[in-house]
């Protein structure tokens, strides 16, 4: 790995750290907001060359591949959905958790290293038309799940 | 087995990580004791090889055997001294050592945020690929060729 990709991991480390220290204990939606402003711009870039996507499930694909590729690497490794709105996301090595355990020592520390990308992935959707809620679910590391919850349209 | 102890300290001295694998004989003092006089020997032998040296030196201190061991040292720009105690016929423990630093301390220690860096370090995905790492080199399971 060069040292490019190297920058992205500890930019983001020193990301969560500064919000962390300077918030009060437990709040991460600094960093969610960051995530998703960060999602938001760069999934104008990405879908550039694309024609629009038929569906949610085709937008929903197109996150698992090409968008989680450009930034983490590597694909998604599994994609589930209740064909109603809920997706789950899973991911056997997350790039941010992989280096810090393989188990569940430091584990309360976890969520911190997951905020910025649930922001990520809600920005990305939004500017795709698809306005949800993520969450995100770890156990054990480096396996991480993001819960996507699509909101119904209003009509 | 060719492989005993491991010691990683920082620039400061302070011990970082301690194992072993095979010891099969005790300092009887405490393990920080025993890290201190570590250091302060190596720090010894360093500034005297310096000192002694005929010619300039480019690596500096390397290694030391007695008839029952060899101590390898290595030590990276940023000052972090790798110290592994293997049987004497032990080969390219020098080889090891820079991967080890590279492919295990840079990929769980540095890139793990939660890692303060000089500090002991209580990681137990280090541990774990440290141990896998050692194993897999044949240095650790080569005795025949020590003997």
């Amino acid at each position: 790995m060069g040292a490019v990709e190297v920058l992205l991991e500890f930019m983001h480390s020193e990301l969560v750290d500064y919000v962390t220290e300077s918030s009060k204990k437990g709040d991460l939606s600094t960093l969610e907001y960051a995530g998703f402003i960060s999602g938001y711009r760069i999934i104008e870039r990405l879908t550039k060359d694309w024609p629009r996507f038929k569906d949610e499930l085709e937008t929903l694909k197109f996150i698992c591949t090409d968008f989680w590729t450009s930034i983490y690497k590597k694909q998604i490794d599994n994609l589930r959905t209740n064909h109603q709105g809920v997706y789950v996301l899973q991911d056997n090595a997350f790039r941010f958790l992989s280096r810090i355990s393989s188990g569940s020592q430091y584990l309360e520390m976890a969520p911190k290293y997951v905020s910025f990308t649930c922001g990520l992935l809600r920005g990305a959707l939004a500017n795709l038309g698809i306005n949800c809620l993520v969450t995100a679910e770890i156990q054990p590391m480096p396996t991480c799940k993001f819960h996507i919850q699509v909101q119904q349209k209003t009509v | 087995m060719p492989v005993h102890n491991l010691y990683i300290f920082n620039r400061y001295g302070t011990l970082l990580y301690y194992t072993e694998w095979n010891r099969l004989k005790h300092s009887g003092i405490t393990l920080e004791e025993e890290a201190k006089l570590m250091y302060g020997m190596l720090f010894s032998i360093k500034s005297f090889v310096a000192k002694i040296s005929p010619l300039d030196i480019k690596k500096g201190f390397l290694c030391y055997k007695t008839n029952k061991y060899t101590l390898n040292y290595f030590e990276t720009p940023t000052g972090l001294k790798f110290i592994l105690n293997t049987d004497v016929g032990a080969q390219n423990v020098r080889d090891l050592l820079q991967q080890m630093y590279s492919q295990v301390y840079i990929e769980y220690v540095v890139k793990n945020p939660i890692i303060n860096l000089n500090e002991p370090i209580k990681s137990e995905l280090f541990k774990q690929k440290l141990d896998t790492f050692i194993k897999q080199y044949p240095v650790f399971n080569n005795n025949l060729k020590s003997l």
